[in-house]
C-alpha cells in the first residue's frame, strides 16, 4: 500500500512540470480574463445572455467615451497631476534617500517606518484625513491639491528606491572626484547624478504608475475639474453603461502598457525592483 | 625640515578611545617617493585620510608645499590620488576619466585635449581613450587611474595600496611602471601599503608604522639592515631573535649570555651588566660550516632540524639546545643533510634593549 502512495507521489513529483504549466496556465488566465472581458465588452455590440462572444463589433463606445465622457480633458488632467507628483516624489526622494542611503541617523528603523505609514494604513483611512485637511486649505479640486494627496503615496517608494541606489555610490569614487578637485556641487552633477541616473528612472516610472493608477485619494481630493482616469470611469459605471465603461477602461491601461514596453525595452523591470528593500 | 613638501605635525586622530594617529610627525621631501608601511590599523590609512581632508585631525597640523591645507577641503588641497579599488568614474569613458581634473578646472579645450594625451601615453594606454573601465583589466584600470591622478600635475601624489587588488605578476610589474613614471615627472609622491616587499622596491624611504605612531623612517636599506626596533625587524624581512642578558661590556663590545651561547656583539649604549637585551640576526647573516674553525667568534654548534630546498637557497632550521631554534638562509649549493651536526657562525648580531 505503501510503496503505491509512494510511486503515485513520485509520478506527481516527476510530473511537475506538466503540473506547473497548468498552474502557471489557469493563473494567467485568471489574471487575463477580466481584462479580456472588458476588452470584448468594449468593442461588442448585442452582447448579451450566454454568448460566448459578442455578435457584432463596433467602436462605437469609444467614441462615446471620448465625446460623452470627455476623455481628452480626463487625461490632461491625469497627466498634469502625474507629472506633479513624480517631480515632488523624486525631490523628496533624492534629498531623503540620500540621508537613509549614506547617513548614520539615529532611529533610522522608526524614521523610515513613517516615511512608510500612508501605505501601511488603509487608504481610505488616510484619505479622509488628507481631504479634511485640503477643505481646510482650498487645496480641494486643484491640480497641485491632487498630486500632493499622491505624492503621500509615490515618495515612499521614490524614497526607497533611491535610498538603495546612494547606499550602491561608491564612496571612494566620489573621494576621488574630490580629490581631483571638484567641490560639492560638481560631486553631485558629474558624478553622483549621472550614476543614480537609473534609480531616478526607476523611482520616476513607480512614482507615475503609482499617481496614474490612485483612486482612493483622488476620490476624496478631486473636484470638476480635477477628474482622472479612475474616478472618471468609476463615476461611468454609476451611470450604468457598461459598455461605454469599459472603453475608458480599456483607455486607461494604454499608457501603463506604453510605459510597461519602455522599461522592457530599456532596463529590465526585476532589476529596478531588485534594488527594494523593506517591501 | 624646510624643504618638506608633505609637513605632518604632531598630528592626533582619535576614535573614541582608539588613538589612530598619535603625535604624528612626518616630512617628506620635495620628489622623494615616501612609503608609509605598516600593519593594518596602524594608522597610515588615517594618516592619508587626514592629508587628503577626508578626515580632520583632532590636533596637529598638515602642510603641503609650506601651505597649511589642515583647514582646506579636499578639493583645494591640489592632489593627484590613486586607489586601491580604482575608484575610477564608472560612467566615463577613460579620456573622461583622465580628463575629469581638467575639466573641473576648465582648463582650455586644446591644453586639456594635449595634457589628456601625453598623460595617456605615460601609462601607454593611448588605444582605450574610448573604453569604459568595465572594460579594461584590473592592471589598465589602476593605470588610468594613475594618468587621472598625474594629468594635472598635482604637487602631490598619493598612492592607497594602489596594488593590492592586483595578482601577484602584475603587481610587480605596475611596482616598476609607478616607480618609473614618478622618478620621471618628479612628483612628490606618498605611498600607502602593508607590504614589505612592495616598499623596499619603490620607496626613496620607508616610514613604519605601529600603533599610531612612527617606528622608524629610513631608505629600504637602513630599515632593513639597521631595524631601529624588534617590531620594524619583525616586519621588514625574516628574523631571529634571541633574548639574553649581558654579561661583561669591554669598550665598543659586549657579551652578552643567551641561554647557554656567549654572543659577542656591538655595546649598547646604556646597557651595563645584567641588562636584558633582544639580539637579532638575519636568516642569510648566519653561516654553515662543517666543522668548527679556530679562533672564530660568535662559532656554536647545531644540529639541522629541517631542510628546505627553495630552489635558489636552502631554508635551514637549526636546533642549538632545548628550546633554541635558529632560522638559517644559505646559498643552495651550500647542502646539510637533516640531523647532520653542524656549526653555525654568527658573524653580525645586532640588539636592543628588551622592552618590559
Amino acid at each position: 500500500m505503501r510503496t503505491i502512495l509512494r510511486a503515485y507521489l513520485r509520478g506527481l513529483w516527476e510530473g511537475k512540470l506538466v503540473l506547473g504549466y497548468t498552474l502557471l496556465l489557469s493563473f494567467s488566465l485568471l489574471i487575463i480574463a477580466p481584462f479580456l472581458m472588458i476588452l470584448l465588452r468594449s468593442v461588442g455590440k448585442g452582447w448579451f445572455g450566454r454568448l460566448w462572444f459578442p455578435p457584432q463589433l463596433t467602436l462605437d463606445w469609444y467614441r462615446w467615451a471620448v465625446e460623452v465622457g470627455n476623455i481628452p480633458d480626463v487625461m490632461k488632467n491625469t497627466l498634469i497631476i502625474g507629472v506633479i507628483a513624480v517631480a515632488v516624489s523624486t525631490v523628496i526622494g533624492i534629498f531623503a534617500g540620500w540621508a537613509f542611503g549614506r547617513r548614520q541617523i539615529p532611529g533610522k528603523e522608526i524614521l523610515m517606518a513613517i516615511v512608510l505609514l500612508p501605505r501601511m494604513i488603509p487608504p481610505i483611512t488616510y484619505a479622509l484625513g488628507v481631504a479634511k485637511i485640503f477643505y481646510t486649505l482650498d487645496l480641494v479640486n486643484t491640480y497641485l491639491g491632487v498630486a500632493l494627496a499622491h505624492v503621500s503615496v509615490c515618495a515612499p517608494y521614490a524614497i526607497l528606491v533611491l535610498a538603495t541606489t546612494f547606499e550602491g555610490l561608491d564612496e571612494r569614487v566620489l573621494e576621488a572626484a574630490g580629490v581631483c578637485g571638484a567641490n560639492t556641487l560638481k560631486r553631485f552633477f558629474y558624478v553622483v547624478l549621472p550614476l543614480i541616473m537609473p534609480g531616478i528612472l526607476a523611482s520616476m516610472i513607480f512614482s507615475f504608475t503609482h499617481s496614474y493608477n490612485e483612486f482612493t485619494l483622488t476620490l476624496l481630493t478631486y473636484g470638476p475639474h480635477t477628474v482622472t482616469l479612475p474616478v472618471r470611469t468609476y463615476l461611468a459605471v454609476g451611470d450604468g453603461y457598461w459598455e461605454i465603461t469599459s472603453a475608458m477602461a480599456v483607455i486607461m491601461v494604454l499608457p501603463s502598457l506604453l510605459i510597461l514596453a519602455m522599461i522592457q525595452r530599456r532596463a529590465k523591470p526585476e532589476r529596478l525592483v531588485g534594488g527594494f528593500k523593506g517591501v | 625640515m624646510a624643504d618638506g613638501m608633505i609637513e605632518f605635525r604632531e598630528v592626533t586622530k582619535r576614535y573614541g578611545g582608539l588613538v589612530a594617529n598619535d603625535r604624528l610627525s612626518l616630512s617628506i621631501r620635495r620628489g622623494e617617493l615616501m612609503t608609509l608601511l605598516g600593519p593594518s590599523g596602524c594608522g597610515k590609512t588615517t594618516a592619508l585620510r587626514c592629508l587628503t581632508g577626508y578626515i580632520r585631525p583632532d590636533a596637529g597640523r598638515i602642510l603641503i608645499d609650506g601651505k597649511d591645507v589642515t583647514d582646506l577641503p579636499t578639493h583645494q588641497r591640489e592632489l593627484g590620488m590613486v586607489f586601491q579599488n580604482f575608484a575610477l568614474f564608472p560612467h566615463m569613458s577613460v579620456w573622461d576619466n583622465v580628463a575629469f581634473p581638467l575639466m573641473i578646472r576648465s582648463a582650455p579645450k586644446a591644453e586639456r585635449a594635449e595634457q589628456v594625451g601625453e598623460a595617456l601615453r605615460l601609462v601607454r594606454l593611448e588605444g582605450y581613450r574610448g573604453h569604459y573601465p568595465r572594460q579594461l583589466s584590473g592592471g589598465q584600470q589602476q593605470r588610468v587611474g594613475l594618468a587621472r591622478a598625474l594629468v594635472y600635475r598635482p604637487k602631490v601624489l598619493l598612492l592607497d595600496e594602489p596594488l593590492s587588488n592586483l595578482d601577484a605578476k602584475l603587481r610587480e610589474e605596475m611596482r616598476f611602471e609607478i616607480k618609473e613614471v614618478v622618478t620621471r615627472l618628479g612628483i612628490t609622491a606618498m605611498y600607502v601599503t602593508h607590504d614589505q616587499a612592495e616598499a623596499l622596491a619603490l620607496s626613496d624611504r620607508v616610514a613604519i608604522m605601529n600603533r599610531g605612531r612612527l617606528e622608524q623612517v629610513g631608505t629600504p636599506e637602513e630599515i632593513y639592515e639597521k631595524p631601529g626596533s624588534r617590531f620594524v625587524a619583525e616586519f621588514i624581512g625574516l628574523s631571529n631573535f634571541l633574548e639574553g642578558s649581558v654579561q661583561t661590556v669591554d669598550g665598543a663590545e659586549m657579551v652578552v649570555q643567551a641561554q647557554h651561547l656567549r654572543v659577542l656583539t656591538a655595546a649598547l649604549p646604556g646597557a651595563g651588566p645584567g641588562q636584558k637585551v633582544v639580539l637579532f640576526v638575519r636568516p642569510n647573516e648566519i653561516e654553515i660550516r662543517p666543522r668548527p674553525e679556530p679562533g672564530v667568534v660568535n662559532l656554536f654548534e647545531a644540529r639541522v632540524e629541517k631542510a628546505t630546498y627553495l630552489g635558489d637557497t636552502m631554508d635551514y632550521r637549526l636546533t642549538l639546545g632545548p628550546g633554541l631554534e635558529l632560522r638559517v638562509q644559505t646559498d643552495a649549493r651550500n647542502r646539510h643533510d637533516q640531523g647532520a651536526a653542524v656549526w653555525l657562525q654568527l658573524p653580525r648580531v645586532r640588539s636592543w634593549i628588551a622592552e618590559g
